[in-house]
């Protein structure tokens, strides 16, 4: 904007100094009111613009006043300058610039009102301003007055050439053009050249301007450019007269001023000013026009802040405050004492280590002071490591309970305290090819019964593994169970082979004449009470439950007296503790699976005519009338006398293989192939009381001792037997104690079995298993 | 100061002897003595037996240093202990125990339960009196065929007993004893106590076993049998828990349980017919004393008319063999399953009893004595199951165990037990065996488990003929040492 009417200007003027004869004064005129009109347009816009600079200008002008004693009140009480007086000062500033010529237009609106000039035609026809005689109210009677002074101003006099005069006095009286001589009087007047003659006239006199000589060397000298004043020296010789050098006579001897070493108060007090008036935004810092510009714009653009309302949230539950790290030590430090540092050794072994498998990350050195500690090189790296640790492996916090997990053990006493239990091997029976299928000790603890897939029955010394009898019973079948009747009476052995049951009278050292023929008449009785006819008659068509006959000579002669045949074979045979009756079961038998047989009426009944599942195994109890019969899942328990069902026992397996009562009738252990060793409560729950699992193989067989001591065994496929301390309490408040204690190990597993059966020794903590390896073992 | 001696080759070390032997005391001046850190046993030995010592020409001599036997040089026995060199030790010397070494074994058809030794130093020899002749030693051998068989020296047998059918044994033997130079009794699984008479064939002639007598009254299996000679007197302890006296003498003996006789019941298929007819006698006292089999009975070795019976019910019980009475019960913790007496200079014999629970705890019968179980011998890894003392002294005894071992003991080399270590609790003594010998037939095999294939049944300590020992391995073994048996 500012530009063009500079440019119109300027063309103007080339205009008016090429056509200067022709049209100078309408070209002045049209001038004059071009610039009139154009400086009133500039006028209004750089007042605004210029409305700061003169504010710091009055300012600064208020500041130097303030500077005066008289104002020092006003300044401490209020150091920056109210708006009120701030108003002030520009409106003084602007009352200021209206005294300026040609600024402001009011002078041009009263001049038309009240001309005081006529227009008259000059002499080349033009328009011309006659100005009425401007009568002084005042007499002038100013004697220092040299003559008139020309007040045409600072324009040439050449404009006046035309003109008689050449210009106006301070009364606007005409100065007369002095008269000029002609031609010869100027020659003359140059042949006598005046003192000081230069042949130039006063431009303000029109007199010829003499000079004296002087003035003539001072304008010599400005021509040639040299300083004026002859007797000035631009370069004089410097004296230094406060140098460096300690003056014994210092050219003052005033004490150094308070101002050199004091702050200045009113400096402080001046950039205080400053310093409020910067914090409080009144003054901005200088920036370019541009840049304020694209701030201006930047400030029009709308921008949000997302999170301007966000509440600030709880911590996350899942927030895991980063680990606590100790504190430094010495060899942090940049000036460790020197036994941190690190000797040529470490230096190299660390140099050598993968940066992964080095123990500190940094070696300690040694510096003289802060500032020469390098930056730290591996920042970057390290920073970037870290985040990549946190993305790749965010820490996360596991719900982990802080107890000592063996303080959740039970208290079990320890195993040496719980002594005696057979700790090893000490006999071992060798004879039986094949699996030796059931092991058996006589009531006396004298002889072992073993039954074997070879089909044959031994009897052994217990101690010292002598063979002491053997007969074989089946060629085919193999002696499932040996099980000897359990009273002292008479020594008779109960085997299954198959389908028949075989009761014999092994020749034993203990068998005295009395004994044998005592246990004879044990088997025989029941001959003379079938043939009695007392036998209960079968239906006609239907096969009884068990035939009852002698085996033969050849195992008469060996002693094997009595054979009993069931429908199917027998795998458990079970006597009644008083040896009247024996109950075998015959998993595959169906419906009569179960038998229950009276020795002396040879009489074999089946006692349930529907079973639950197919039947395992069964056992007497030991003191009462009551029947165990256990099946695949449960253990039934009936009462013989009222034959009814008692008891439901749910051991929780998948398919029981052994089971064993306790010789107190109240507790019972169950052995199941699903490798669970299940020991019940029988008057607390159907549930057992405490479940087991120390075999990694299924578990074959279990079996409580039965002549006092608190033990029980079981034995698994794995080939070890687990024996337990097992101690059921006189107070029926307490729950048993059950601790295993020890672990045999010594049979074979063959084909998948290790160890088949178990039986105690009626008095001794001595136990004796049945290996699938064709061994019987004796462990005490 | 001491160090630079210490290292010297010619370190000494003060030593004080002191031996229990009476005759073998050294004069009280002479106990002290300086000898050289590296002496050894034979050294210490030489040294005792010098002209300045003892005197006492050739006894090998063992040392005891704080129960335990020298068994290195002094110097690597006191480093072993962290002791300096300038310790004062006390060395207890005794007479040696030399290593058994095998001898022989004599060959059987089956497991040789039980042995005996008939010398001139032999109970049996020394009951013969003037009846035995110098180079009659004989060798008895019980086996589980139900044969008795006597054997010389060289291994010879002079005679098997006869069958069952001629009037031997019916079923396996457990237990024979020479009673005398021409009588042995015998006992086993078919319940029977037999007396047989034994010729010795002298220079030339054929020997004789012919049964004598039959006794019957135990019930079960009999599976321990000791005699006395100049009563005739013979103690079994049987299967059935009893245990009973039997005379060796028809004459003397009472009639048997009709009951009891092997004929007494049977059938027609289980008759023996036996080509020789014995007379049968019953128990002058059957002591149903026992709740378990009863496993062994001995006599006092001073008073006959006193027996000790062990048994698998735990307990020791001292019989009164006049009355058949009980005098005494002692209860230990474990089955007892062997026996032997063990003389003593002052008074009631020491019992050394074998345990199924694999050690042998020596006990004081004695009502009066403070502590019933004295020590407690461990080493065996089986049932002991025979047991015999040094015939020579009261201090030592042999073992068999089923683990087929046999080891020497010695009952001077004692050390306190640690907690629970001896039988009888706290305070007790324990001991590791001296010598330990095997089966010479299992030599070089791996040692079975369980002993197995070499169970040890009987053994015997004889002064002259030295260990023997049967077994498992049919074999009766023969070990002596060198110089154990002094001419």
């Amino acid at each position: 904007m500012k530009s063009k009417p500079v440019e119109k200007k300027r063309k103007a003027r080339d205009e008016e100094s090429d056509s200067e004869a022709d049209d100078e004064l309408a070209n002045g005129l049209f001038d004059g009111v071009l610039e009139a009109s154009e400086d009133e347009e500039d006028y209004i816009p750089s007042d605004e613009i210029d409305d700061v600079d003169s504010e710091s200008e009055v300012s600064e002008g208020s500041e130097d006043a303030e500077e005066e004693e008289g104002d020092d009140d006003a300044l401490l009480s209020d150091d920056i300058p109210s708006d009120d007086e701030m108003g002030k000062l520009s409106k003084d500033a602007e009352e200021l610039e209206i005294t300026e010529p040609g600024v402001d237009p009011k002078p041009k609106h009263q001049e038309e009102e009240d001309r005081n000039y006529k227009v008259v035609k000059d002499a080349n026809g033009g328009e011309r301003y006659v100005y009425d005689e401007i009568d002084p109210v005042y007499d002038s009677d100013d004697s220092d007055a040299q003559g008139p002074v020309n007040t045409i101003g600072n324009i040439p006099l050449s404009f006046y050439d035309s003109y008689p005069h050449i210009g106006y006095d301070i009364n606007g009286k005409k100065i007369m053009r002095p008269a000029t001589g002609d031609a010869l009087q100027s020659l003359l007047d140059t042949i006598e050249v005046p003192k000081g003659w230069t042949g130039l006239t006063d431009i303000n006199t029109g007199n010829p301007l003499n000079l004296t000589q002087e003035e003539l060397e001072l304008v010599r000298r400005v021509q040639h450019g040299l300083v004026p004043d002859e007797g000035y020296d631009p370069y004089p010789d410097t004296v230094e007269w406060f140098s460096s050098k300690q003056e014994t006579m210092p050219l003052s001897a005033a004490p150094e001023p308070k101002r050199r070493f004091l702050p200045s108060k009113n400096e402080a007090k001046q950039v205080m000013k400053l310093v409020r008036a910067i914090r409080e935004g009144r003054i901005l810092p200088y920036k370019p026009p541009e840049e304020r510009e694209r701030e201006e714009e930047e400030k029009e653009e709308v921008q949000f802040d997302l999170w301007q309302d966000e509440e600030p949230a709880a911590p996350n539950p899942m927030h895991i405050p980063a680990p606590k790290l100790p504190p430094p030590g010495y060899e942090m430090s940049y000036n460790p004492p020197e036994e941190y540092l690190p000797t040529k050794e470490e230096r190299e072994e660390w140099e050598k280590t993968d940066p992964e498998d080095r123990e500190k990350e940094f070696l300690p050195q040694k510096f003289n002071s802060l500032r020469k500690v390098p930056a730290w090189g591996t920042l970057v790296k390290e920073r970037f490591e870290r985040c990549m640790d946190l993305y790749l492996a965010p820490r996360v916090r596991k719900n982990r309970l802080n107890i000592d997990p063996n303080s959740l053990l039970p208290k079990l006493p320890s195993p040496a305290e719980l002594k005696p239990f057979p700790t090893v091997v000490q006999t071992i029976f060798r004879g039986h090819e094949g699996t030796v299928r059931s092991v058996a000790i006589d009531p006396t603890g004298v002889a072992l019964a073993t039954g074997g897939s070879d089909g044959t029955v031994r009897v052994w010394e217990l101690l010292t593994g002598r063979q002491v009898w053997s007969v074989k019973l089946s060629s085919e079948d193999p002696v499932y169970t040996v099980r000897w009747r359990p009273t002292k009476d008479a020594f008779v052995l109960a085997a299954s082979a198959g389908e028949d049951v075989f009761l014999m009278v092994p020749p034993h050292s203990s068998v005295t004449p009395t004994l044998d023929q005592a246990s004879r008449d044990v088997l025989a009785a029941g001959f003379g009470y079938a043939t009695n006819g007392q036998q209960p008659a079968t239906a006609p068509g239907k096969e009884p439950a068990g035939k009852w006959a002698r085996p033969g000579t050849k195992l008469e002669d060996a002693g094997v007296l009595v054979r009993v045949t069931v429908r199917s074979a027998v795998k458990v045979i079970t006597w009644h503790r008083r040896g009247d009756h024996f109950a075998t079961v015959s998993p595959e038998g169906q419906r009569s699976s179960v038998a229950i047989h009276t020795l002396s009426k040879h009489l074999t009944q089946i006692p349930f005519r529907k079973l639950h599942g197919l039947a395992q195994t069964v056992v007497f109890h030991p003191l009462k009338p009551l029947f165990f019969v256990a099946t695949m899942r449960t253990v039934r328990c009936y009462d013989l006398q009222k034959v009814e069902l008692v008891k439901i026992v749910q051991p929780g397996a998948k398919w029981i293989s052994s089971l064993d009562i306790h010789s107190g009738g109240d507790h019972l252990i169950v052995g199941s192939y699903d490798r669970r060793l299940l020991w019940h409560d029988l008057d607390l729950s159907n549930r057992p009381h405490k479940t087991m699992r120390f075999h990694p193989k299924a578990i074959r067989a279990v079996r409580f001792h039965k002549g006092g001591l608190p033990l029980f065994a079981d034995a698994s496929d794995d080939g070890t037997l687990q024996i337990f301390y097992g101690k059921v309490p006189n107070d029926q408040l307490e729950s048993p104690t059950i601790v295993p204690v020890k672990q045999l190990k010594g049979h074979k597993v063959v084909n998948q079995v290790g160890v088949v059966d178990i039986d105690w020794h009626p008095r001794e903590p001595w136990c004796v298993s049945a290996g699938a390896d064709g061994t019987a073992r004796l462990w005490m | 100061m001491d160090e630079p001696m210490n290292d010297a080759p010619g370190a000494q070390v003060k030593v004080t002897f002191t031996t229990n032997e009476a005759d073998l005391q050294l004069p009280e001046e002479k106990r002290q003595l300086l000898v050289p850190a590296d002496i050894r046993r034979y050294g210490l030995s030489r040294i005792l037996n010098s002209d300045l010592m003892l005197d006492s020409g050739s006894i090998p001599f063992d040392f005891l240093v704080n129960g335990s036997f020298l068994r290195s040089s002094l110097e690597d026995y006191l480093n072993s202990e962290g002791l300096s060199l300038e310790t004062n030790l006390t060395l207890q010397y005794v007479r040696s125990l030399i290593p058994p070494v095998f001898e022989a074994s004599f060959e059987h058809d089956d497991w040789v339960s039980s042995v005996d030794a008939l010398t001139a130093t032999s109970p049996a020899g020394r009951w013969s009196g003037e009846n035995f002749s110098r180079g009659q030693e004989r060798i008895l051998s019980a086996s589980y065929d139900g044969l008795l068989r006597i054997w010389n020296t060289s291994g010879e047998v002079l005679v098997t007993a006869p069958s069952a059918s001629h009037g031997g044994h019916s079923a396996s033997i457990k237990a024979a004893k020479f009673i005398s130079s021409t009588q042995i009794a015998s006992t086993g699984m078919d319940r029977s106590v037999r007396v047989w008479k034994y010729t010795d064939p002298g220079a030339s002639g054929q020997a004789e076993l012919k049964p004598t007598l039959e006794l019957y009254g135990h019930r079960a299996s009999v599976d321990s049998l000791e005699v006395h000679g100049p009563s005739k007197r013979i103690l079994t302890a049987s299967a059935d828990g009893s245990v009973a006296l039997w005379s060796a003498s028809k004459s003397s003996s009472p009639e048997a349980d009709a009951s009891l006789l092997p004929n007494a019941h049977t059938s027609k298929r289980r008759k023996v017919a036996s080509s020789v007819t014995t007379p049968q006698r019953g128990p002058l006292f059957l002591m149903q004393i026992h709740n378990a089999p009863a496993t062994a009975a001995v006599f006092d070795p001073r008073d006959h008319t006193v027996g000790y019976s062990v048994s698998q019910d735990h307990t020791v019980k001292t019989l009164d063999l006049t009355t058949g009475s009980v005098v005494a019960n002692l209860t230990l913790s474990h089955s007892l399953l062997s026996l032997c007496a063990i003389p003593r200079s002052n008074g009631a014999p020491l019992l050394a009893v074998g345990t199924s629970a694999r050690h042998i705890t020596l006990v004081d019968p004695r009502a009066s004595a403070a502590t019933t179980s004295v020590m407690t011998l461990r080493g065996h890894t089986n049932k002991v199951v025979a047991l015999a003392a040094n015939p020579e002294n009261e201090y030592s005894l042999v073992s068999g165990s089923h683990d087929g071992t046999c080891r020497i003991w010695d009952l001077r080399s004692v050390r306190p037990a640690s907690g629970g270590e001896s039988e009888g609790g706290v305070g007790g003594n324990v001991s590791e065996p001296v010598y330990v010998f095997e089966r010479e037939s299992r030599q070089g095999k791996k040692k079975s488990v369980a002993g197995e294939g070499a169970k040890v049944f009987g053994v015997v300590w004889d002064r002259e003929l030295g260990i023997l020992s049967g077994g498992e391995d049919k074999k009766v073994q023969v070990n002596r040492g060198r110089d154990v048996v002094r001419e």
